[in-house]
């Protein structure tokens, strides 16, 4: 499902990675751990294609670094769901709003819309949010209702990076917690973290980044 | 499909709700901008009016030589009035002459003389161009050089004044008015873009979620088509609130009315929208 093979890439900084050669599977779930700074961003990015390796090849589902063009992008991104550290939520919007937009995004119809948002709020328990503004919600609640603008849209695998950056340990928990039972439902996770702690004996694939060399 | 462009023009209309703040002074900047434009066409327009009817009183007065009967000054001023440039072409029989003495004099001329010297003539209106300068001199010549004309008189110094600065005036009206344009263009993109680049979090949003370049831009084009056309109405109302004052004034000591002419305005609001419209589009490929 999500390739790379022999990707070397330099990012801000003058960190890199190195001459990566691995695969991840449908329905695993994969923490990538390092230090801040490592690099760990830049390896999500390069699978969601915001920036491209400058040797080697990462694919995607059928999508290839090496052949993608400009305009297929955005129908790779419709099958990847993103949860970042700051949440990016749209503060003007209701929680709705914010999980309703990949579905307007990929067209949608409206009441279709309606029925799977409520899907999701329901499965995340966040129903009774759904007219909030994010500026309403604690920060665990904003993790949550990016998880479900995540899930709505039933991905292929989520990223998410750094989802407990900003949490207190009892909201990282729940985030943990649902994103095992996202992953357990078939979807493949794979988080970015330098909160080891949180995750070292929760039974994940481990892939390190030291200097550059991605160590799976 | 037509869900996800239902969604997307209730997105540019809905969010012109939600940036209301933004959106207000985008509005403002455009009418204001706006403003500058119309109100310099609405003056132009005016004062090219006020010349025209000006050009309208140009009349020309000849004067047949004395042994020309009434007969054969109506030959004349038939064969005057097929003068190019000529619009119409009367006879003042010598008849006539008298009355018009009289009534400017208080005087018979036969009381005074105990007979009729004035000779016949006839009064021209000239054809005004659609557009140019009129050149009187050859129209003069080409009266003067028909047998049994003895004067022609018109008003040298007003028409020649007139029509030198015509031409200059409407040079000068087009180059500021297209100045004015430009700068409103400049100044409407660069609002237009702030606007957007404070909404930079929305654009890069969408962008991970998916969104094509055409699905974030489109609900950015209805919002600057929205603003530039409410932007060129507040400067449509100023203007029109301009004349009417002005007309108000006006009326106290002159007949002279100023004209807001609808399609002339109605045409500025759509190079205005368009011109929102394509600042828009600039203003989000920055962000794409």
């Amino acid at each position: 499902m999500i390739s790379f093979k022999n990707v070397s890439c330099t990012f801000e900084g003058g960190a890199g990675i190195e001459n990566a050669t691995f695969d991840i599977e449908p329905g695993e779930f994969v923490c990538i751990i390092g230090p801040t700074g490592a690099g760990k961003t830049t390896f999500l990015k390069l699978i969601y294609m915001d920036i491209f390796p400058e040797e080697g090849t990462v694919g995607v589902d059928k999508y290839r670094s090496d052949k993608i063009k400009k305009r297929s992008i955005p129908m790779l991104r419709r099958r990847v769901g993103m949860v970042f550290q700051d949440f990016e939520l749209l503060k003007d919007r209701s929680v709705f709003d914010n999980i309703a937009i990949p579905l307007h995004v990929q067209g949608v119809g409206m009441k279709m819309v309606k029925d799977e948002v409520e899907n999701v709020l329901e499965r995340l328990g966040i129903s009774d949010r759904r007219d909030h503004l994010p500026s309403q919600l604690s920060g665990g609640e904003q993790q949550i209702v990016s998880l479900a603008r995540a899930l709505v849209k039933d991905p292929l695998v989520i990223l998410a990076d750094e989802p407990t950056g900003n949490l207190d340990p009892a909201a990282s928990l729940k985030v943990i917690e649902l994103l095992e039972e996202i992953n357990r439902d078939g979807t493949a996770v794979l988080m970015a973290t330098h909160n080891f702690s949180l995750v070292k004996d929760r039974g994940y694939r481990f892939m390190q980044i030291v200097d550059g060399e991605v160590q799976t | 499909m037509i869900d996800r462009f239902l969604y997307l023009v209730s997105e540019g209309i809905r969010s012109l709700w939600r940036t209301k703040t933004t959106a207000l002074a985008t509005i403002s900047a455009i009418g204001i901008a706006a403003s500058f434009v119309v109100f310099s066409a609405v003056v132009g327009e005016n004062i090219s009016g006020i010349i025209q009817i000006a050009r309208g009183q140009y009349e020309f007065q000849v004067f047949f030589s004395k042994d020309v009967d009434n007969i054969r000054a109506a030959e004349l001023v038939d064969q005057i009035g097929a003068i190019e440039g000529i619009m119409s072409a009367s006879l003042i029989t010598k008849e006539e002459a008298a009355d018009i003495f009289q009534r400017e004099f208080g005087e018979n001329i036969f009381d005074l003389l105990e007979e009729n010297p004035l000779p016949p003539g006839s009064v021209l209106k000239l054809r005004q161009p659609k557009d140019g300068r009129i050149d009187v001199n050859p129209i003069i010549k080409q009266i003067e050089l028909v047998e049994g004309v003895d004067e022609v008189r018109y008003q040298e110094r007003l028409i020649s004044l007139i029509e030198r600065y015509y031409e200059g005036f409407f040079a000068a009206v087009t180059a500021l008015a297209a100045a004015i344009l430009f700068g409103t263009v400049i100044l409407i993109s660069n609002t237009i873009r702030l606007s957007i680049y404070a909404r930079r979090d929305l654009i890069r949003i969408l962008k991970l979620v998916g969104a094509t370049d055409r699905f974030v831009r489109f609900p950015f084009m209805i919002e600057g088509i929205l603003e530039g056309f409410f932007g060129s109405l507040v400067a449509a109302a100023v203007s029109y609130g301009f004349v009417e004052g002005s007309n108000y004034f006006l009326s106290l000591f002159t007949q002279y009315r100023l004209v807001w002419q609808f399609q002339i305005v109605a045409l500025l609001v759509g190079v205005i929208v368009f011109f929102s419209f394509v600042g828009s589009m600039r203003a989000v490929r920055k962000f794409l």
